[in-house]
């Protein structure tokens, strides 16, 4: 009995060292690295993924890393773990190490050169690979543009639940009131034959003009968000939950009884300006607003809100003008995220931003992790390709996932990465680089 | 050891899984239904109905001389908008479907149609009524009828029934389907009636229980009968507390009253009243009762609606299919095939009546009105056709 014990924690530790070995070398592999490798396994895909997905017995290549497939027909298991590591394993692990000296290398380039430029290559790159890979698939594309608008709504919830320490029910209402604005925008001015009428511009000129949109959606959010705001700074915790949810209701009723944007029956006819490449420009634009302003003044200031607001207060923190900003702001991201979900689906109805709606964003929020960006983002993807891939487990899937919320509840009380901060400089400095030289660098 | 055999084992998968057999001799039909979220009953009568045609075909469907394998792929929406489009996303560019049948109610349907527009996929919708579901669609088709025609005919019969003049409409503002169908009573009722002839137009909010300050208001205005679109479980509370607070005219319904349940949640106080709807199951006789019977027998409940829609669109699907003659195996040649076979049925012979697609692609189909019997079935009274 000791024996095996003993046998099996050896075993255990040597597993542990293997792994220890196997990883070593990738620990100087820059973040550069791991996205050009990303790029080649994509561009692999691309060539050969087809006929090898033929060769391995599957119709076609497996969307979203074969989950579904495999959850449908479980005998193609084996088939679909080859094909991952053929096509993304090896090929990611094999140019990751094999340049990873290059990668560095430029990536201490560019580093020097200017941090700037260096952050807006990594995301080009990061687009890159984004648009290859839902070239391959329709499907995919949606599930991508689904889960950026995700992230939007994710972060700026967290704005408010995490930053802030409150809990606000209204996102749903926000994102309705983003949702509609744009699209009456839209539909106003590009679209003929509409209820509104005809088209009051070029609808050439529609793509160019969307930002706008999309825009005066997060400022209509806004506005509903200082509509909430006036009344419920009086009061915090459960109260404001009362409040928002209250908001949300009344939000969802109003556009129930506004005949001319179609009451019960929905708004349609959204013309198609939300493709990936707007959609990811907006995510990005989001994650990079939203990481500053939570690690400005104004979001340490949230933070010491949270943690007290008598004390904060005492420490010259103009605390009703924080709460303000903050909420307001979250509820303008909000807005615009509703405005590019209404251009993806292309149909919204009251029906959509209902009670549902808000257990879903919290669920994200709450999974990811409060008070962090990288957790918001992780929070929204995990769900969103969690929710699909789960799709052909039906009814059991509602109960896999709030099991996973629980687990990571018990285990994780904050969620999965909580309370940390998102530096980008950070994220894309060379491995070589010793503290000392990248401070030099920057300064 | 067990690592050598974890290892054959491993290889011996992926041999059987190569060897799967995916020949173009199997068609594909996609479901996009509500399994899970608001409305699983919906989603399971689908599911009965799809599977039930897959039974009745024995899995196989003879097209130009050929036999071919028929394979159901059906998936979960539950319940909303953004996931039926992304399962139909799914199922024209992943599953590659000849054809979808569903999703059921237009908040899915609107955008999942558009999604298999844009793919070229033919789609039929066995139960979404909103017209924007179909609208500018060439891909896009629905097997119930629509809303502008199903109002009228329950204002006709209940003039011709009934003599009345004075109507007062109850419904859910919040919901698509009755704010939709109560819109198009109320024209029909003024068409005949006159302006003013509905004295009263009230409505409430999606689940909301309490329905006496309305029925009061109602009661007050000296109207001769309700018109409620309601949903069979608030029409069991509409029903009971009209009959509390001493209002005893007729209360008339749409199709939606059609669900089993709602004589089992109702009772004695909905006996003798009117509504319109696609089919009566009792007194069902030839297909029809067939495929009750066959229904009721697997799975012990009388079929509602959805069902009987359900199964009308897979059979309309099979003649599509079967008249279109030849499956190349080249995707987008079929599917503009079958598309072309559907816009072309004529007087197709359905259990929820006969139908022609009109250039919508809306059917022209009969309504029925149905009695609930003092047994508390649903028998056939009277049919208005277009």
């Amino acid at each position: 009995m000791e024996l095996n014990v003993k046998y099996a924690e050896e075993n255990r530790s040597r597993f542990r060292n293997l792994l220890h070995k196997l990883w070593e070398p990738y620990k100087q592999v820059p973040l550069l690295g791991w996205l050009l490798a990303a790029l080649v396994a994509v561009l692999l895909e691309m060539l050969v993924g087809q006929p090898l997905a033929r060769l391995l017995g599957m119709s076609k290549i497996p969307a979203l890393f074969g989950v579904i497939l495999v959850l449908k027909t479980p005998i193609l298991i084996p088939s679909t773990l080859l094909y991952l590591l053929l096509i993304y394993g090896l090929p990611i692990a094999i140019t990751a190490r094999l340049t990873a000296k290059l990668t560095d290398f430029i990536a201490a380039k560019l580093y020097n050169t200017s941090t700037g430029l260096s952050i807006l290559l990594h995301v080009a790159l990061l687009y890159a690979v984004l648009h290859l890979w839902t070239s391959i698939s329709d499907y995919r594309l949606l599930v991508v543009k689904l889960t950026l608008i995700s992230i939007i709504i994710t972060l700026s919830l967290n704005v408010i639940n995490g930053y802030m320490g409150e809990f606000s029910c209204s996102h749903p209402g926000f994102i309705a009131l983003g949702a509609y604005t744009a699209s009456i925008f839209t539909i106003v001015l590009f679209v003929s034959e509409n209820q509104f009428g005809e088209a009051v511009l070029p609808p050439a000129l529609g793509p160019y003009l969307f930002p706008i949109g999309l825009v005066l959606g997060g400022i209509a959010a806004a506005i509903g968000a200082l509509l909430v705001a006036i009344p419920s700074f009086r009061t915090r915790g459960d109260y404001l939950a009362i409040i928002s949810l209250a908001f949300m209701f009344i939000v969802v009723s109003l556009f129930n009884n506004l005949e001319i944007v179609g009451g019960a029956r929905g708004l349609s006819n959204q013309p198609d300006y939300a493709n990936l490449a707007t959609i990811f420009v907006w995510t990005i634009l989001s994650i990079w607003i939203i990481n500053n302003f939570v690690r400005s003044t104004i979001g340490k200031a949230l933070n010491a809100v949270r943690d007290g607001e008598l004390a904060a207060s005492a420490m010259t923190v103009d605390t009703r003008k924080t709460k303000m900003v903050a909420f307001l702001f979250s509820a303008f991201w909000a807005g615009v995220a509703g405005g590019l979900f209404a251009h993806v689906i292309r149909y919204i109805n009251p029906g959509t931003f209902g009670i549902r709606k808000l257990a879903e964003v919290l669920a994200m929020v709450y999974l990811g992790g409060l008070n962090s960006v990288a957790g918001s983002v992780v929070g929204a993807v995990g769900f969103n390709l969690l929710s699909e891939a789960l799709r052909p487990l039906e009814i059991l899937k509602w109960i896999i996932i709030p099991v996973m919320l629980i687990l990571v509840m018990i285990y994780r009380p904050t969620g999965l990465i909580a309370f940390t901060e998102l530096d980008p400089i950070a994220l894309i400095k060379p491995k070589s680089m010793t503290e000392g030289e990248a401070d030099n660098a920057t300064s | 050891m067990l690592k050598k055999v974890i290892a054959i084992a491993f290889f011996m998968a992926i041999i059987v899984g190569a060897c799967a057999p995916a020949g173009p001799d199997t068609i594909k039909i996609g479901v996009n239904a509500p399994i899970t979220g608001d409305i699983p009953k919906v989603g399971e009568g689908t599911k009965f109905a799809a599977e039930m045609w897959l039974e009745a075909i024995g899995g196989e469907l003879e097209i130009g001389g050929k036999t071919y394998a028929i394979e159901l792929v059906i998936e979960d929406n539950e319940a909303k908008g953004e996931s039926a489009a992304a399962v139909n996303q799914k199922l024209t560019t992943q599953d590659e479907v000849l054809v979808i049948v569903g999703p059921q109610s237009s908040k899915q349907a609107v955008p999942a149609g558009g999604v298999a527009n844009d793919n070229k996929t033919p789609m039929v919708s066995p139960w979404s009524t909103n017209p924007a579901t179909t609208l500018d669609r060439p891909w896009v088709f629905r097997t119930p009828f629509l809303d502008p025609f199903q109002g009228p005919v329950i204002a006709n019969f209940v003039t011709e029934e009934y003599g009345f003049t004075k109507a007062a409409v109850l419904y859910d503002v919040a919901s698509d389907y009755p704010k939709g169908l109560a819109d198009n009573f109320l024209s029909g009722w003024e068409d005949i009636h006159g302006a003013d002839s509905v004295v009263a137009f009230e409505s409430f909010t999606t689940a909301d229980t309490d329905f006496s300050a309305q029925i009061t208001k109602i009661k007050n205005t000296g109207a001769e009968f309700i018109f409620s679109p309601q949903y069979y479980n608030e029409v069991a509370l509409i029903v009971q507390q009209a009959h509390e607070l001493g209002f005893n005219a007729p209360i008339v319904g749409s199709d939606s009253w059609g669900s089993a349940e709602l004589v089992n949640l109702c009772g004695e106080d909905c006996y003798g009243l009117f509504f319109s709807t696609h089919y009566a199951a009792d007194g069902a006789t030839g297909a029809t009762k067939d495929f009750i019977d066959a229904y009721n027998a697997k799975h012990g409940y009388i079929p509602d609606d959805v069902g009987a829609l359900t199964w009308d669109t897979f059979l309309i699907i099979q003649k599509a299919m079967e008249d279109c003659g030849e499956i190349t195996g080249d995707l987008a040649v079929d599917r503009a095939c079958v598309r072309d076979a559907l816009a072309q049925i004529k007087n197709f012979a359905g259990i929820t009546g006969e139908m022609t697609f009109t250039e919508q692609g809306d059917p022209i189909k009969c309504a029925v009105i149905v009695q609930i019997s003092d047994e508390g079935t649903f028998k056939f009274y009277d049919q208005a056709c277009p």
